[in-house]
């Protein structure tokens, strides 16, 4: 590795950055909003339906985040910061299901 | 034309910006106005928002990106490996989770709401997916911002190895998938608005469909497209100081501040996509 010589620790690095499979979690990403596209088509029960499309919507979500947000390759810690968001996020659902319900 | 290495006189300027203030005085006055109904008071605080912006950027171009927020200040911060700058923009990010999820919560609780109970007026279905909306339009729309994920990282990842012209070859890809991206949007909501008939407070004519679902759609969205927008004019920041030569393999946090933006973005279009679109 000519290119990496030069750098006093950049090998590792370069070595690491080689794997992160950003194509593979494109290509994903592109098949499964196919998926979400025809999910109607399935015949599925309305309800399934949603389901399964919150599901695949998450899925792409913590993919992004996950290798595009490099949030896989930062510090732990660093996670809990969006994570607080999501906490308050689920208060205001609980609070909004519990209205809608009553 | 590349610059040449940061030197120390270039971090002594760096710490002397009064932008920034001024853009705060300019949010500040925005905000009073939008509190006080004071339409004169809201311009100027957009003008002086704007002004505050383009002063920052002007400055900010005419040297290379300072190593003094970059490695060094991952070093010295008190949280192992992540720099001040890449905590705040985190930080940002986690207001803007709580911001999104008001109002895709306020639209969703209405839907659900007034499909059974509610004023009169605000009587009717929610429309189904393809009824009023372009699903396969913006499906396709999906996937440009997709692939403006992918070009984002790839320069991200360009500039890690030293790459100057994949950086700007991918960085210019990200942008025009960015304009592109909103240039279908407006062009859709041109078609819904002034060809369906879809308004802020009525549903196309003869469809029965809530005339909330029109203001719902045009807020989810529209509130996207807002940061789809200011996600395009970073980008523009960025690839034009990527143009002049402004980063290198040690020093490029921009770039990788501008990315988890544009990609927060995306992964925010993931979910209104379903919910707005498919659901």
């Amino acid at each position: 590795m000519s290119e990496t010589a030069t750098a006093t620790h950049a090998t590792g690095a370069v070595e690491e950055l080689k794997k992160r499979p950003y194509v593979v979690v494109f290509v994903i990403l592109a098949v499964v909003t196919l998926v979400e596209l025809n999910v109607y088509s399935l015949g599925l029960p309305h309800l399934e339906a949603i389901v399964i499309l919150v599901i695949l919507a998450t899925v792409k979500a913590s993919l992004v985040v996950a290798y595009y947000m490099h949030l896989r390759y930062e510090p732990r810690w660093l996670a809990l910061i969006p994570l607080a968001g999501l906490a308050l996020v689920a208060v205001l659902v609980a609070a909004l299901t519990a209205t809608v319900a009553h | 034309m590349a610059h040449p290495e940061s030197v120390g006189e270039g971090e002594e300027e760096h710490h002397g910006s009064p932008w920034p203030v001024i853009i705060a005085v300019g949010m500040g006055v925005a905000y009073v106005g939008i509190v006080s109904g004071s339409i004169p008071l809201l311009l100027a605080g957009v003008v002086i928002f704007a002004g505050g912006i383009g002063g920052w950027i002007h400055q900010d171009l005419q040297r290379p990106s300072s190593p003094f927020y970059g490695l060094a200040a991952a070093v010295e911060s008190r949280f192992p490996r992540v720099s001040a700058r890449k905590l705040g923009m985190w930080l940002m990010l986690a207001t803007e989770i709580m911001f999104f999820s008001a109002i895709i919560g306020a639209s969703w609780t209405l839907r659900l709401r007034t499909a059974t109970i509610g004023l009169p007026t605000f009587q009717g279905p929610w429309a189904t997916p393809n009824q009023i909306l372009n699903v396969p339009l913006t499906g396709a729309n999906t996937f440009i911002l997709i692939c403006s994920s992918l070009t984002m990282v790839e320069a991200l990842a360009a500039i890690e190895r030293g790459d100057q012209s994949k950086l700007r070859l991918f960085l210019l890809a990200t942008l025009l998938l960015g304009i592109t991206f909103l240039s279908i949007q407006a062009f859709e909501y041109q078609h819904l608005f002034f060809g369906e008939g879809l308004t802020f407070t009525h549903a196309p004519a003869g469809s029965g469909v809530n005339p909330l679902y029109g203001p719902t759609f045009y807020a989810q969205t529209g509130v996207h497209g807002s940061h789809v927008t200011a996600g395009v004019l970073a980008m523009a920041y960025v690839t034009r100081k990527a143009f002049k030569g402004g980063f290198t393999k040690e020093n490029h946090e921009a770039v990788e501040l501008a990315g988890l933006y544009w990609h927060f973005v995306d992964v925010v279009w993931i979910f209104l996509f379903t919910i707005v679109y498919l659901i």
